[in-house]
């Protein structure tokens, strides 16, 4: 196979490379005909294992746009009302796909500035994404709102142009053991023990890390700590670490699938803690409650958002009409009605500080009170480091399919089943 | 196709040409239709590190015919040696750079010793199953930051410190040394000794070892370097993308790239890793830049058509295709002539 | 003792189902000598086809099972017809190339249309249904599932050892030039053997649905796996593959309850590096 080189062969390879390099030079930021367009990229997972929430959350942020760009007097949320901002700029998205993965992140972030010419990124679901592609807004001091990545270190950075609107997992970390709490003074639940069951990457790593802080600093003990490889084959040892170790409360944190996955073998292997907690994800996918049955109730988790919480939020119904439509039919779940918030109160902070300066526009993030309606709670407000101080995520518990407030008490709409019924007794 | 017939020990003119390759690409940036492009400078540094890292995975795969699936352990660990010296240690990457290189070498050979003993398929597997053991292992390993990664802090931009913010000219010359690098030691082992010792290997260790060659040295040694040169380019990954966790440098997917980069373009050739590198990486990077926000991975199914498309049309790889180009431009003139 | 046996029990179930994925590609590895890359999607297309006709015309996976085969079959040898026929003879990677390629293309195509949501039947005749044998609860879907996988191994060894078309499968393993010269035509050969080790996966993935959930990046996983047990068992030998997958199933719930369910894998790979090392050729290799 030993290949002489001749003249030829060197010039056909420095041709493949330019050719490569040049011939297929993506668009240079096609400049649109209409002059009063704001551009916004959109950073998602659209592809890999994460990729349903992501391509849900590009939904989300479609539907935002739809509503500030046309006239929605329906709709009782800010800038619904009028076409456009700033007197009649229109949105544009530009969409990219990170793949779930932190290069692709930080190259498509790249690209998006430099070559789609992007004013500001909304992204970009998976923690370990969002912290690299921030990196590139910062640098270049461009906005960067990001709707979802809960892991609490992102807004612990001093970040100026970052912003992030999701509950971050230490919040909802003492969240869940206040709940157990809750539950031992009012229930006499008796809860001592905890185990954890998370996925093995940085979301479900971090989750952990603060659920035992909040754990051991509530004198709650950990008696199963269990990481398992996301995409398993099956969770049959993971289950049943948990059902040797036999916690009084599990803590978990697993994505799609894979929380299908460990209910059914929990099922399976006739077991259930007394009270098992979620962090958003997983728990909270509207499709959940539908593709598992009775077999997902009694569960628990906290949830920024779901259908059921139209008394809190009534605005939210007519928009998750416009939403529906671009998913065919799935609701709005916690996560990417906060990537919808993300657009819309950039928005209105554009909005108000009246000029498209980058600069101007992150002050006046900073300095104000924004009225979110997609929001639980109503309001937005950030935070030094970008973290929405208004963040709220209510406890719920899946009964018969719908997600019940259980705690905090003034936010709840139902008795708490407990214990988790057995599975033989549904 | 028959080049010149030269001594390989001295400059020869196919080494003239490999100057005035690098010197068109060192001046490259100087070009606005270049530098003002970031994209295409992010894709220009892409192709040279693929190239490299192909070319790395070429002396042991391709020159010494031993197939291996675990080089991204070799790349990752270089990856971290840069991205712990800078995260853990507030260092330069530098000595990380040193170390890392160091260590993926010694892991090669502890790992390669007992593999080496299979042949085919059963080495390529056991290499396929190291990667997935070191992946998981450093996903649970604390100290190098286990599943949450090393992110790098916003430090001063330079040489210094191996990172650039406003601009990726730096990165883009940094990544052409590593090609210079790579490449100038590859050419050296196609002529020196070595590198005749490994082909020997390749195409039959019996007939090897009865002409005097050390087989078990001969492989232990090609796949030392090649796994520094590994982790050369891992460190650079790391200090580009300022951020390292194990799916990113030391998984099945990355192993993947350095063969079907250098397959695609033809192992066991110098040009090979090059050529592939400039056909895949665009066509990856460009398709996703196209097609990858509509959703939906139009862009992988495009890049999965055409990677079939490629191979099946052009087994060879695509040096293949310049070398049946040449052909028939070689008869061509002949026809003329008669 | 029952936590062990009961570990044991689920390691075992697990381990046959490997065993048939597994055994398709042993077959196509052994007699061509190609790595089919794309095996973990074949499997997930199957699982697809599975869940479909539950969901639209109420097909229970325990039946569309054999639809699941017969399609894999079908794409099986369209991927010889279109692919592997012209890689055979050139050097060992390009095939795998090529598989790449598929693998790629096919996740993503099922991604595109399906979406990738994940997706579970539910009310299947077996879905959910578990009996106890003293302390120790045996999941029926996953037995089923596991005595399937018996089934179609043994049949699938009785096909190569002790039929004409296995005698003829054998010989152009052994030479493709001399199997031509008897008479055997060995394209056809190689298109059945592609089709046969996609209809074992294809069964496979077939019943799967009634206990996992179906998305497009399931395959991968299991392609892995049986990559592993194909080499530990030794290159086309059936029942090495059957064996090895059953080890690769128990050692992986073994080391997952007694040492930490992270290490599962770990195991599993680990297994496979300690039996190389002292059988460079797999168990049954030769």
């Amino acid at each position: 196979m030993s290949f002489r080189m001749s003249k030829g062969a060197f010039w056909a390879t420095l041709a493949v490379f330019l050719v490569g390099v040049f011939c297929f030079g993506p668009g240079m930021g096609q400049t649109l005909a209409q002059e009063k367009v704001i551009k916004i990229g959109t950073l998602f997972p659209l592809t890999g294992p994460v990729a349903t929430a992501g391509q849900r959350c590009q939904a989300a942020v479609q539907t935002a746009v739809e509503i500030i760009n046309n006239k929605h007097p329906e709709l009782k949320v800010p800038l619904a009302d009028q076409e456009g901002i700033l007197d009649g700029y229109k949105i544009v998205l530009v969409h990219a796909d990170s793949q779930g993965k932190p290069d692709v992140g930080k190259a498509e972030a790249e690209r998006l500035f430099n070559q789609e010419g992007v004013w500001a990124l909304i992204g970009s679901y998976n923690s370990s994404v969002s912290k690299p592609a921030s990196l590139v807004a910062e640098r270049m001091k461009r906005i960067f709102m990001c709707g979802a990545s809960s892991s609490a270190a992102l807004t612990q950075r001093d970040m100026n142009f970052f912003f992030r609107l999701a509950p971050t997992d230490e919040t909802e970390s003492v969240e869940f053991v206040e709940t157990l709490k809750w539950l031992n003074q009012k229930k006499k639940a008796n809860i001592e023990t905890i185990g954890l069951i998370y996925e093995n990457s940085e979301f479900g790593k971090h989750a952990a890390g603060e659920a035992k802080k909040a754990a051991s600093a509530a004198g709650l003990k950990v008696v199963a700590d269990v990481p398992f490889s996301p995409g398993a084959t099956n969770l049959n040892s993971e289950v049943q670490t948990l059902k040797n170790a036999n916690p009084d409360a599990v803590l978990g944190a697993l994505l799609g699938a894979d929380y299908s996955l460990w209910i059914r073998t929990m099922k399976q292997m006739a077991w259930a803690p007394k009270i098992a907690i979620s962090y958003c994800s997983g728990y909270q996918d509207p499709v959940i409650a539908k593709q598992l049955g009775p077999d997902a109730d009694f569960f628990m988790g906290s949830t920024a958002y779901s259908p059921q919480f139209n008394v809190l939020m009534p605005a939210v119904g007519d928009v998750e009409k416009i939403f529906k439509t671009k998913t065919g039919g799935v609701p709005f779940d916690g996560d990417s009605i906060q990537e919808a918030v993300a657009m819309l109160v950039l928005a209105q902070a554009i909005q108000k500080a009246g000029v498209l300066d980058a600069e101007k526009v992150a002050e006046t993030l900073h300095a104000n009170t924004w009225d979110s309606p997609l929001s639980l709670g109503g309001k937005v407000a950030f935070a030094k480091g970008g973290q929405n101080s208004k963040a709220h995520s209510v406890v719920t518990q899946l009964q018969g399919g719908e997600y019940k407030r259980i705690f905090p008490e003034e936010m709840a709409d139902t008795e708490i089943v407990f214990p988790i019924k057995p599975w033989n007794q549904r | 196709m028959v080049g010149k017939s030269v001594d390989l020990k001295t400059f020869s003119a196919k080494d003239g040409l490999w100057v005035a390759f690098v010197v068109i690409l060192a001046i490259l940036p100087l070009i606005p239709a270049f530098s003002s492009n970031s994209f295409r400078l992010h894709v220009m540094i892409l192709i040279l590190l693929y190239a490299s890292m192909a070319q790395a995975w070429n002396i042991i795969g391709g020159y010494c015919g031993q197939v291996s699936f675990g080089h991204s352990v070799f790349f990752g660990i270089g990856a971290y040696g840069a991205g712990m010296a800078v995260v853990t240690y507030g260092a330069t990457p530098w000595p990380g750079i040193i170390v890392g290189m160091i260590m993926a070498a010694i892991v090669a050979v502890i790992i390669s010793y007992p593999c080496f003993k299979l042949s085919g398929h059963y080495f390529a597997i056991a290499t396929f199953a190291i990667v997935e053991i070191f992946n998981r292992g450093f996903l649970v390993w604390d100290w190098v930051g286990g599943a949450l990664g090393l992110d790098y802090p916003i430090i001063k931009e330079g040489l210094v410190n191996l990172m650039w913010h406003q601009s990726k000219t730096g990165y883009y010359y940094s990544a052409l040394v590593i090609f210079v690098i790579i490449f100038g030691t590859v050419r050296w082992l196609e002529g020196h000794r070595f590198g005749y010792y490994m082909r020997a290997v390749r195409e039959g260790q019996e007939t090897a070892e009865s002409l005097g060659v050390n087989s078990a040295a001969v492989k232990l040694t090609a796949m030392a370097l090649s796994a520094a040169m590994a982790a050369l380019c891992g460190a650079f990954f790391a200090q580009y993308n300022l951020r390292v966790d194990p799916p990113m440098v030391m998984s099945l997917d990355t192993s993947m790239k350095f063969v079907l980069i250098t397959i695609l373009g033809g192992a066991g050739t110098m040009l090979g890793p090059l050529l592939g590198a400039s056909v895949l990486i665009p066509l990856q990077e460009y398709t996703r830049a196209f097609w990858g926000g509509l959703g939906g991975g139009v862009d992988l199914i495009i890049f999965g058509v055409l990677i079939i498309l490629m191979v099946v049309k052009q087994p060879d790889g695509m040096i293949g295709l310049i070398r049946d180009v040449g052909k028939w431009a070689s008869n061509k003139r002949a026809e003329e002539r008669n | 003792m029952e936590t062990f046996l009961q570990v044991l029990i689920d390691g075992i179930l697990s381990g046959m189902v490997y065993a048939l994925v597994a055994a398709g590609l042993c077959l196509i590895w052994g007699v061509m000598d190609v790595i089919n890359f794309a095996h973990g999607e074949y499997l997930m297309v199957a699982m697809y086809v599975s869940y479909w006709l539950g969901f639209l015309v109420n097909v229970d996976p325990l039946v569309s099972t054999i639809a699941a085969g017969v399609f894999i079959f079908g794409l099986g040898a369209l991927t010889y017809k279109l692919i592997i026929r012209f890689t055979i003879g050139k050097p060992g990677l390009v095939a795998l190339l090529a598989t790449f390629g598929l693998a790629v293309f096919l996740k993503n195509l099922c991604m595109n249309q399906f979406s990738p949501n994940f997706r579970i039947l539910s009310d299947t005749w077996l879905g959910g249904k578990t009996f106890h044998i003293g302390g120790i609860i045996l999941a029926v879907p996953q037995l089923m599932a596991a005595v399937l996988a018996l089934v179609v191994v043994v049949l699938l060894y009785l096909l190569i050892n002790n039929t004409r078309f296995g005698w003829a499968v054998q010989a152009t393993a052994m030479d493709r030039d001399a199997a031509e010269l008897v008479g055997i035509n060995t394209e056809r050969i190689y298109i059945l053997v592609f089709g046969i080790g996609g209809a074992c996966v294809g069964i496979a993935g077939g019943i799967m649905p009634s206990y996992l959930a179906v998305h497009p990046e399931v395959g991968s996983m299991f392609g892995l796996i049986a990559f592993v047990c194909v080499a530990m068992g030794g290159f086309g030998s059936i029942p090495g593959a059957f064996l090895s997958g059953i080890l690769v199933g128990v050692v992986e719930a073994l080391a997952g309850f007694y040492i930490a369910p992270v290490f599962k894998y770990v195991a599993v790979f680990g297994l496979y590096l300690a039996v190389v090392f002292l059988r460079p050729k797999g168990i049954f290799g030769w």
